[in-house]
């Protein structure tokens, strides 16, 4: 996997010196370290050791664009990180984790990407969490934040639609009669009319994985319905995101709200509120969140998070020093 | 152990000394370049930054002709700026290109389209979470600034908010939404130069010289 991610970073290398210019590369850095009461210790995570969310990692984001003499062509968009792992007794590993790693094609219809990208399901089919400490219903663990697979989708004036077919695998690859088919219909552009609110629908066999852990090697059945909704008014946001149906072949529920208030003109502060409920199975669970982020400089962001987790009884603070630069 | 976890942090964050910001793309680029340039076949993404351009002595230039200094975390010297050259067939016949600006509640971005002349086609405001954006979103403020080129924005001054000539006649729609009319105006006046800099001076932005085909 070391050795993948080193060839695919000297590709991107090759590919500039070979096409020049046309593109935009960021470097990422972040520290991350909190304390747990249920473990009674300090830990180097945002969520779980093996799952992708925030570790201390040293990354970057490349997008680059294809054009001809006509216009743009394709964009290749990769995002990769190397991340310590510090487990629950204290052993470390460096894990190079690939987030966007994929070709997005231009047609005279729909757009069409391939790779490693969002699949079109909920939340999280737009909004970008992957450098957040809050925790969307995908980052939890209910669908996949990037799966393996393709994916089309169109922008309207009144939304847009999207539609992915995916390994159902999340960060890892594996096929093992594994598959997730997902679409998504939106109302409203986001930028543009300040709320979008989706429908989405998902039916597949997906892995159990948490990051680049395979927990359960059988594919168990999905079959889920959602709806989510943006709304941005002044200097507050709101996002709801709920799912029901059959995750890993149990029936399930998650509901989630995200409350935040942008202080300042440029946004420098932001603070968070989450309340999140699931129930999968006979398994039913909350938590509780809540974030500051200040935009120090444009290049760097510190985050001080607190979550809850009712079914562990964990209280857990978190600080995280996120710094992204173009290079 | 606790110490290398604490070097790794530290080199993450203590490389933190520049400066530097994200850019401002078009939410949907095949329909606002088809909705702005309705005789466009085809347009090409190029990012261009005044780091890279011009570096530090652009910047003292750029900062002299806005008559204001840039500042806050939208305006960064190494902030990647995406220009979209529109193209017809193989010529090009005109550019899109937004800035992001500090509005009333948060960053707002200010697109305009612009002929080969350097004369406003089309200003489009993408983002802005006022309640008000719907009045400075409307079409008929918009076509208030089609036609005005640097010249009629070099008259107006983003410090005082003093305008003459043109720029005088461009009325905010909403008394209320005051801040977000002239962080508009600068952003428009920043735009222009901004291109100017770019596109419509002796170096093209892109690797396809021609910036200027008339």
């Amino acid at each position: 996997m070391f050795k993948t991610f080193l060839i695919l970073l000297s590709l991107l290398f090759l590919v500039d010196m070979a096409m020049a210019s046309d593109y935009l590369f960021y470097f990422e850095g972040q520290g991350i370290a909190g304390y747990s009461s249920a473990q009674k210790k300090t830990i180097y995570y945002s969520m779980e050791p093996d799952a992708e969310m925030q570790k201390p990692s040293l990354g970057f984001d490349y997008i680059k664009r294809f054009s001809g003499e006509t216009g743009d062509i394709a964009t290749l968009a990769v995002q990769g990180r190397l991340a310590l792992t510090v487990d629950d007794n204290d052993n470390y590993t460096v894990e190079p984790q690939l987030y966007n790693a994929y070709l997005k094609i231009k047609t005279p219809g729909p757009y069409v990407w391939i790779g490693h990208s969002r699949p079109a399901f909920g939340l999280s089919a737009y909004f970008d969490s992957h450098a957040l400490l809050l925790r969307t219903i995908a980052m939890q663990g209910f669908g996949y934040d990037r799966d393996w697979g393709s994916g089309i989708y169109k922008d309207f004036s009144w939304g847009d639609i999207a539609a992915s077919f995916t390994t159902g695998s999340g960060m890892p690859v594996y096929f093992k009669g594994n598959y997730m088919a997902a679409a998504r219909a939106s109302y409203g552009v986001l930028n543009q009319d300040n709320m979008n609110l989706g429908f989405s629908l998902g039916y597949g066999r997906t892995l159990e994985t948490m990051g680049y852990e395979l927990i359960d090697g059988d594919p168990r059945e999905m079959l889920l319905a959602g709806a989510d909704l943006t709304i941005l008014r002044n200097n507050f946001e709101h996002r709801f995101d709920l799912l029901a149906g059959k995750w890993l072949d149990n029936e399930t529920y998650a509901l989630f709200y995200r409350f935040g208030v942008n202080l300042f003109q440029e946004g420098q502060l932001k603070i968070e509120a989450q309340p999140t409920y699931w129930k999968l199975g006979g398994d039913e669970n909350y938590q509780l969140s809540l974030c500051f982020s200040s935009q120090v400089t444009s290049n760097v962001t510190v985050r001080l998070g607190y979550i809850y987790d009712h079914d562990s009884d964990d209280n857990r603070v978190l600080l995280q020093l996120y710094y992204y630069r173009l290079i | 152990m606790k110490a290398v976890i604490l070097v790794f942090f530290l080199v993450t964050t203590g490389y933190s000394l520049g400066w530097g910001a994200v850019g401002c793309d078009l939410n949907d680029p095949d329909r606002d370049v088809a909705r702005l340039f309705p005789e466009s076949t085809g347009y090409k993404t190029v990012y261009v930054s005044v780091a890279r351009k011009g570096g530090e002595s652009l910047l003292l230039r750029i900062q002299k002709r806005l008559g204001d200094k840039f500042h806050g975390i939208y305006e960064t010297i190494d902030v990647p700026y995406t220009i979209y050259e529109i193209f017809r067939g193989k010529k090009k016949i005109g550019y899109i290109h937004g800035v992001n600006q500090k509005g009333q509640f948060g960053g707002i971005q200010v697109f305009l389209a612009i002929d080969p002349e350097g004369s406003i086609k089309a200003f489009y405001i993408q983002k802005m979470t006022s309640q008000y954006a719907g009045k400075l979103r409307d079409v008929k403020f918009g076509r208030q600034f089609m036609g005005l080129t640097l010249r009629d924005f070099d008259l107006y001054d983003v410090v005082t908010g003093k305008a003459s000539g043109n720029v005088a006649a461009i009325k905010n729609p909403v008394a209320e939404a005051e801040p977000d009319f002239r962080a508009a105006l600068r952003a428009t006046k920043k735009n222009l130069i901004l291109m100017d800099e770019f596109v419509y001076s002796s170096h093209p932005a892109s690797s396809n010289p021609g910036g200027m085909q008339k």
